[in-house]
């Protein structure tokens, strides 16, 4: 649904963006990470026809970005921090976006019932938008970018603003609408990305760093493998017996547990070095047992450190 | 144009609903009153001169305040984004905003038809005069609209706009002013290009084409530039 392929944007001689290519497919739920700066909402204004790009293209459902007119019909945008007419009333708002998506009034009537709805403004469509919550702001605005039943959805931070509540509902409307829609939403909220996307992306510098499931990402940012585990009985002579079967093993941590034995995390730098199974053919050999055996999962957190934070 | 017209009304709405739209419009007419009827006690005479002659002076203050938020807060606010990622095109949003703002200026102009009807009560007024003197309002009006229409669209924000449009139009009515002290050359080039001078021929009660076809340009021309202007954002 959108592809982008060498993605560049440049102001002056800086690049905000530099050969970005993705494929979100249709029907997904795609985030966009990075870090404060990191060309996320340069990205999404390209996307969007706002700012043309210095080079490369994007396709949106087969039409390249610069046939602008009709991909504008097919994207629905939210701006960074929802924007909108604070001297109109939510109704006369909504009723704006309509007609400059030339929806006839009919159409204009029905949508505009139906978006109040699932973005729970029944109540506060005759108050002007300058009276309302941030929250009901944001709502307004998801609402007037979905009035025209776009393919396809751009977020710039849906969430930025809200208390916890209005994020979790915020989460489920978008969810529920990835169910229909392609949409694309950037955040720099790790635990809400994991929520409600399918895959996401990981840009630092205006480059694309990751690309993946949150498993996946997970998996890639993790370099080796780390065991947490007890042993008891006889703990270093285990070890012993383990170091001379695989060299490369580091012991990072070790305690003695109080009731004898032995407790310690381990590294080994090749994942596929099968260290659990040596481990536990280890502690068999040595008649020892093990009580916990657990391998430790890189978060999101850690993926996302490791790809956007200062290389030393 | 469905999209123009949206946006033409969505301004008519602000411009008539919210403070900031009626409160310039009855300052307007409160001003324009005042000129008005001090013209008519004060001198004891029936007729409209004095109060197209002040007229321009009205305007230079008066547009650039209708005319400073119209694209300088779409862009302070973030909502030129919303607009421009719309099917629309930028000259759709360009002519949507202007239309409104000749349609504002219209309103008001209409409003102070009240006092040629006055006087027609009071004494013989030459109707073809004020008329045509009426069309020269109009026109200078909607060349000073694009003027300050073009003044907002260089910044974002509302009270540099006003300040860049009251300059230019002061600018304009200052050289028209200051022509007799200019080599005979120059005082032809301000005669020609002026819109002040082709305002005062208009006032006599002659209409010609060339007057016509200078307030059209301009108007062009300064609509032209705003457009260019906001695409320009887009690549910088």
């Amino acid at each position: 649904m959108i592809k982008a392929e060498s993605l560049c944007r440049q102001y002056g001689n800086q690049f905000a963006v530099q050969n970005l290519s993705f494929e979100v497919k249709r029907g997904e739920v795609m985030g966009l990470l990075g870090p404060n700066g990191a060309g996320k909402s340069t990205t999404m204004k390209m996307l969007t026809c706002f700012l043309p790009p210095s080079s490369g293209d994007a396709m949106i459902d087969g039409l390249s970005l610069s046939q602008s007119i009709q991909v504008r019909r097919l994207v629905g945008y939210l701006p960074e921090h929802a924007p909108s007419y604070h001297d109109l009333d939510v109704e006369a708002y909504l009723q704006f976006t309509g007609k400059m998506h030339g929806l006839s009034q009919a159409t204009r009537q029905d949508k505009i019932a139906e978006m109040s709805r699932a973005c729970g403004l029944e109540q506060v469509m005759f108050r002007r938008i300058e009276e309302l919550s941030k929250g009901y702001r944001q709502r307004v605005g998801l609402a007037a970018s979905m009035l025209h039943n776009p393919q396809c959805l751009i977020l710039d931070e849906p969430t930025t603003g809200l208390d916890p509540n209005q994020i979790i509902e915020i989460r489920h409307l978008i969810r529920h609408l990835g169910e229909h829609k392609t949409v694309l939403l950037s955040s720099h909220i790790l635990p809400e990305v994991e929520a409600v996307c399918d895959r996401m992306m990981i840009i630092d510098k205006g480059e694309l760093q990751a690309l993946g499931t949150s498993a996946e990402l997970s998996k890639q940012a993790q370099a080796g493998v780390r065991l947490h585990t007890q042993i008891q009985g006889n703990g270093s002579k285990v070890l012993a017996r383990l170091k001379a079967e695989l060299p490369e093993l580091e012991v990072v941590t070790e305690s003695a547990l109080e009731r004898g034995g032995l407790q310690c995390e381990l590294y080994h730098p090749d994942v596929a070095c099968a260290l659990a199974e040596k481990l536990f053919h280890a502690a068999v050999a040595e008649t020892s047992v093990l009580l916990e055996i657990r391998q430790e999962q890189a978060s999101l957190e850690d993926v996302f450190r490791e790809l956007t934070g200062e290389k030393s | 144009m469905s999209a123009m017209i949206a946006l033409c009304q969505k301004e008519w709405r602000i411009s008539l609903d919210t403070p900031q739209g009626y409160v310039v419009s009855i300052a307007f007419l409160l001003a324009s009153g005042f000129f008005f009827g001090s013209n008519l006690f004060l001198s004891g005479q029936a007729e409209m001169r004095g109060w197209f002659a002040v007229l321009p002076m009205l305007f230079i203050f008066f547009i650039p305040a209708m005319t400073m938020r119209l694209l300088a807060d779409e862009l302070h606010d973030g909502t030129y984004e919303l607009l421009a990622t719309m099917p629309t095109r930028t000259i759709d949003i360009v002519l949507g905003k202007y239309l409104s703002l000749l349609g504002h200026i219209t309103f008001l102009l209409a409003l102070t038809l009240l006092y040629p009807l006055t006087l027609m009560l009071l004494g013989n007024v030459d109707m073809g005069v004020v008329m045509a003197s009426y069309l020269a309002a109009w026109l200078l009006a909607a060349s000073f609209s694009a003027i300050c229409l073009y003044a907002s669209s260089v910044t974002s924000h509302a009270m540099i706009a006003y300040i860049v449009g009251l300059i230019l139009l002061l600018v304009i009515f200052l050289i028209s002013q200051l022509s007799p002290t200019l080599t005979p050359y120059l005082q032809d080039v301000v005669a020609m290009i002026g819109p002040m001078n082709h305002y005062h021929q208009m006032l006599r009660g002659m209409v010609s084409l060339s007057d016509f076809m200078l307030f059209v340009c301009l108007t062009v021309c300064f609509l032209a530039l705003s457009w260019f202007e906001l695409e320009r954002r887009r690549w910088r």
